[in-house]
């Protein structure tokens, strides 16, 4: 109550109170209101003259040593790394409200490769064609590139990689009698259950298939290992996701569950719930990201050890030939409101080295964007996840791009979590997605 | 809630009743206070066991690894930091505003008094969902977006007609003699104001900002919306984001819920015969 | 209306007759009264410049084809018409509806009965009165939280527990129906003590020798309580029960946080649209219009319905 009897006493000079005494009165409460926000709230202003830099969580400690590393031999100015949700979702979010709001102080971003068609629609990113030409451009992997174009140029550079892969047990499979991972989902099945009851372990197979993006990712792979799309590789503005082959991958996804190979709860697994089911020894097969082989056999997950494991791509639907998983990873994006642009191309140019991405690659286990790191010897001995998922890598593709891909997006999510715990049938879920899906496209035209 | 009410005593009754009712009372307190228990289980756990099964977490040794990775992170100190800044700025400028209007309700005389009184309250029936799109749309106009008053102004109007409500029960239980005597003395209304009234009301204005602290403390929408910086973010926002870089690091949620929820518990522990008080005074008339 | 609010008027009446605004003349015209209003403006004006103006500005948005990047043009009623055909928002809304009726009931049943069981002297009241504010204390989106560990499929133990017992058969989190079951209990044991406090302070205004001359008359327990306990409380009841039913309709970060984004409320529905989509902003805003309309219409079939009183005053 300091305020109020403070503010009593200044009136209480004067003998009645008139309109003036109001109104000091009220302009001292919010002069000092302005005063605590003025010494309380220098958000905006915060570390003026550094290059700002947001990403996810990263636990590895590898990305703040980079930045250390850079702002040691870096003398006109430091970065700052700004830690970000980890949730791809979230982290977009937060981004899309500080672009609203004017741009805000983010230099650089490093970015989900969903995001640049839509960030890029709006304005938001630096285009970096000139500085970033086909011949530099050809050093890089082609699927991370294609994320970062939107209607011919540019905006960034592919900074690590992603793709969705099989893990399996390959000493479980083994004393099953099996000695190759699965080529075909009907494989999967019958290895993941004969397995899964020979060895006692509690399910064949997990997955992701939360109502979130990695969903999306999961249930894009079930639809384009059985021949599906969502939109015409030929013509990306045509929705073709009414297939019988897409209601056929959105089947198996569902037929997994129904049938027992991956448990009914795998509707609302995340990566987060994947790892413990699979690296607790609780699952014979997992799909998941290559960063969860690194984890085998560590402090938090010692029941299953890398020797155990094997990764392969994701297995095809009968009669297809075509590899696919779903591309995932990150960009480097500059904020086309950034007064320090060079600079920050500077950082973009450090972190997305061969020297930085070996770096992280070894320590972190991210898989680098440039081809050539794929033939190092080092990272292919301490990363053997990179020569068996070599293959699946090359396959990886992008979710569909679109600036309105976050609307797709929650379409998606619904449609494929309903897939997935069974309240919806494969074939209405695809007919409803062309439905939603092309009034998105239309709206974008 | 000064004193008990002793009509249907215990006394009288057998002992079997007396025991059926400290086992219901033993039921409702475990019921309410189980899930903080579980979860306060959950943060002393390694993440091998917390992953394994509840049967495991249950009976696995107590480990502190969680506390030092929430502890260990900067951000969730700052995290603390504004929250504390959020809540405690918003409680002053609503006892400032709020026991100013609170006291021309309860003591003067005016002919609009039921209607400002209805305008009032209607806000806190107001959805505050309903505002996010434009408030976003003023407060980065006026540039004041992902600062801490893009929380304070919209949880000050949403903590101001609580306040109100609960000052205005406690000006009216004051004795109006004093006020008056110290008029006929020749004080001015708001020279009676600060020297009967607030000294007087004191406890009254002292509940009430318990209560519109917890209110500010406990707010999640605003926060989540105008704030996108962890320079800002308080922790209801910070907790549900806890993550490893691929994955959700549950331990490190449970141990930050436990930090942030003991402090309160606490404070209720301690104030909880004025909690229910101010709780109670707007909603029950005399 | 009060008493001494119609003194003020019936001195004003007359004066208001012979000319327009004399009221205005009357009200400002005494110091007292003139001070009174000026205490009152400050607050006053806080709430309706940040409430009551974003919520005039919200009707503008829903009735044009606006982004939240560009302002549109003006499309009438386009946007409540889609809104209505749209199966994301009707979903939103059935939910609220189920959500904030079963929880407000259980709450109030709950409430009411544990209420009249403290309404006595016994050891330990400050204790049970204590535990029984913690889960009020908890910031909802932290209980949601920790509720979702609970719930959670490999580590969650009331998950465990459930199946265990063979009371579902399937994990809670994957369900659509055990999700918003889940959101109504986790409300029910956030909210119930509070509403047994405010029940139980309701309580103890009705004199105890009501009760022994019923007694006297051979009223037995049941017809004492509802010919004297339900009347006395109504009041209580209904301010208790409105505060809650137009809280638990605007739910938000619980279903946000507890399902994880799965569950649609219609507060999630907005701040989906606004937030998230790029499309539906507009209709976003039109949603949260139904909301505050709808909030509004509750409240008044609690006031003229119901008559409750708005005012404090004795």
């Amino acid at each position: 109550m300091t305020e109020g009897t403070e503010a009593g006493a200044s009136v209480s000079a004067g003998r009645r109170l008139n309109r003036r005494d109001f109104l000091k009165m009220s302009g001292a409460g919010l002069a000092g209101a302005a005063l605590l926000g003025s010494t309380a709230c220098g958000g905006g202003s915060s570390g003026s003259g550094d290059l700002i830099f947001s990403m996810g969580t990263d636990t590895s400690g590898t990305l703040q040593g980079l930045v250390d590393k850079f702002n040691k031999q870096s003398k006109d100015f430091k970065v700052q790394y700004r830690e970000m949700p980890t949730d791809s979702g979230a982290y977009f979010d937060k981004l899309r409200t500080q672009f609203q709001a004017g741009g805000g102080d983010i230099d650089v971003i490093g970015a989900d490769v969903i995001w640049p068609a839509q960030f890029a629609a709006n304005g938001w990113l630096l285009d970096v064609t000139d500085k970033f030409p086909k011949s530099d451009q050809s050093q890089f992997l082609p699927g991370p590139i294609q994320t970062l174009m939107y209607e011919g140029k540019i905006y960034g550079v592919p900074w690590f990689t992603d793709a969705g892969l099989l893990y399996y047990r390959a000493d479980l499979l083994e004393k099953s009698g099996y000695s190759e991972p699965p080529k075909t989902w009907s494989e999967l099945e019958e290895m993941g259950l004969k397995t899964a009851k020979d060895q006692g372990i509690d399910n064949g197979f997990v997955f992701q298939g939360d109502q979130y993006e990695g969903g999306v990712c999961n249930g894009c792979e079930y639809i384009w290992t059985n021949g599906g799309n969502i939109l015409d590789p030929a013509d990306p503005s045509k929705v073709v996701i009414d297939s019988p082959e897409a209601a056929a991958g959105l089947a198996t996804e569902q037929g997994i569950v129904e049938d027992g190979i991956a448990p009914q709860s795998v509707a609302t697994y995340t990566e987060t719930e994947t790892d413990p089911a699979f690296l607790g020894n609780k699952a014979v097969f997992a799909r998941n990201w290559p960063y969860m082989y690194a984890l085998a056999g560590t402090k938090d997950y010692p029941d299953v050890k890398p020797e155990q494991i094997g990764v392969a791509p994701l297995p095809l639907a009968e009669g297809q030939t075509q590899l696919a998983s779903a591309l995932g990873g990150w960009n480097m994006l500059i904020n086309a409101q950034s007064d320090m642009q060079d600079e920050a191309w500077e950082f973009v140019k450090f972190m997305t080295s061969e020297q930085s991405q070996r770096q992280r690659a070894l320590s972190a286990s991210l898989l680098p964007t440039r081809p050539s790191l794929y033939q190092d010897s080092e990272i292919r001995n301490t990363l053997p996840v990179v020569v068996q998922g070599e293959e699946a890598l090359k396959n990886a593709r992008s979710r569909p791009v679109s600036p309105y891909y976050s609307d797709m997006s929650l379409e998606m999510q619904e449609q494929f979590n309903g897939v997935v715990n069974g309240d919806t049938s494969p074939e209405d879920a695809v007919k409803a997605l062309q439905q939603s899906l092309t009034q998105i496209v239309e709206a974008g035209s | 809630m000064a004193s008990a009410t002793t009509t249907k005593g215990a006394a009288g009754r057998g002992s079997l009743n007396a025991i059926l009712f400290y086992v219901f009372l033993v039921l409702f307190v475990l019921v309410s206070l189980f899930p903080l228990l579980w979860v306060f289980r959950m943060s002393i756990v390694t993440k091998s066991d917390l992953l394994t099964s509840p049967v495991v977490t249950l009976a696995a040794p107590p480990v502190g690894t969680s506390y030092s990775t929430v502890f260990g992170n900067p951000d969730f100190i700052q995290a603390l930091q504004n929250s504390v800044i959020v809540a405690g700025t918003t409680t002053v400028i609503c006892l400032f505003f709020g026991s100013i209007c609170a006291y021309s309700i309860a003591r003067l005389r005016f002919r609009f008094k039921n209607s400002i009184m209805t305008v009032i309250l209607a806000i806190s029936f107001f959805p505050a969902v309903a505002i996010i799109a434009p408030l976003f749309i003023q407060f980065t106009a006026v540039g004041i977006i992902n600062t801490y008053w893009s929380m304070i102004i919209p949880d000050v109007v949403f903590a101001l007609p609580l306040t109100i409500w609960i000052l205005v029960a406690f000006f009216r239980e004051l004795p109006r003699d004093l006020e008056e005597a110290a008029k006929v003395d020749g004080a001015t209304t708001l020279q009676a104001f600060r020297k009967v009234i607030v000294p007087l009301a004191a406890p009254g204005v002292f509940t009430t900002a318990i209560l519109t602290f917890i209110h500010a403390w406990n707010e999640f929408l605003f926060a989540n919306t105008f704030t996108f910086d962890a320079a800002h973010y308080p922790v209801t926002v910070v907790i549900p984001n806890f993550a490893t870089t691929y994955t959700t690091d549950y331990g490190a949620q449970a141990a930050g819920a436990v930090i942030v929820t003991v402090p309160l518990v606490i404070l209720v522990l301690i104030f909880q015969r004025r909690i229910v008080s101010g709780l109670t005074a707007g909603a029950v008339k005399g | 209306m009060t008493s001494s609010d119609r003194e003020n008027v019936s001195s004003v009446r007359s004066a208001e007759k012979t000319r327009r605004g004399g009221w205005f003349r009357e009200e400002f015209g005494n110091p007292e009264r003139r001070l009174a209003y000026y205490m009152i403006l400050p607050a006053l004006l806080i709430i309706l410049i940040i409430a009551f103006f974003p919520i005039m500005y919200s009707v503008v948005l829903s009735v044009t084809d606006s982004t939240v990047t560009a302002s549109g043009s003006f499309v009438g009623v386009e946007n409540y018409v889609e809104m209505f055909k749209n199966p994301d928002f009707l979903e939103g809304l059935k939910n609220t509806v189920i959500f904030t009726v079963a929880s407000v009931t259980l709450e109030f049943v709950l409430g009411l009965g544990i209420a009249l069981a403290i309404n006595r002297a016994f050891r330990g009241r400050g204790l049970v009165r204590a535990a029984v504010l913690v889960p009020w204390a908890f910031p909802t989106v932290i209980s949601a939280v920790m509720w979702r560990l609970m719930f959670q499929d490999q580590i969650g133990v009331i998950d465990a527990v459930a199946n265990g017992l063979g009371i579902i058969s399937e994990p809670i989190l994957s369900d659509s129906t055990l999700l918003l079951i889940g959101c109504i209990l986790v409300d029910t044991w956030k909210t119930t003590p509070f509403m047994a406090l405010l029940l139980l302070a309701g309580l103890q205004t009705i004199p105890g020798e009501v009760y022994e001359a019923a007694r006297v008359d051979g009223a037995n327990v049941m017809q004492r309580f509802f010919r004297i306990t339900m009347p006395l409380l109504k009041g209580t009841i209904l301010v208790a029960v409105l505060f809650r039913t137009l809280d638990a309709y605007r739910v938000y970060d619980l279903f946000w946080v507890l399902s994880g984004q799965q569950l649609e409320s219609l507060s999630t529905f907005v701040f989906k649209a606004v937030r998230i989509s790029q499309l539906l902003f507009a209709q976003g805003n039109a949603a949260s219009i139904f909301v505050f309309v709808s909030s509004f219409l509750i409240a008044l079939v609690f006031i003229k319905v119901f008559g409750m009183q708005t005012s404090t005053e004795e």
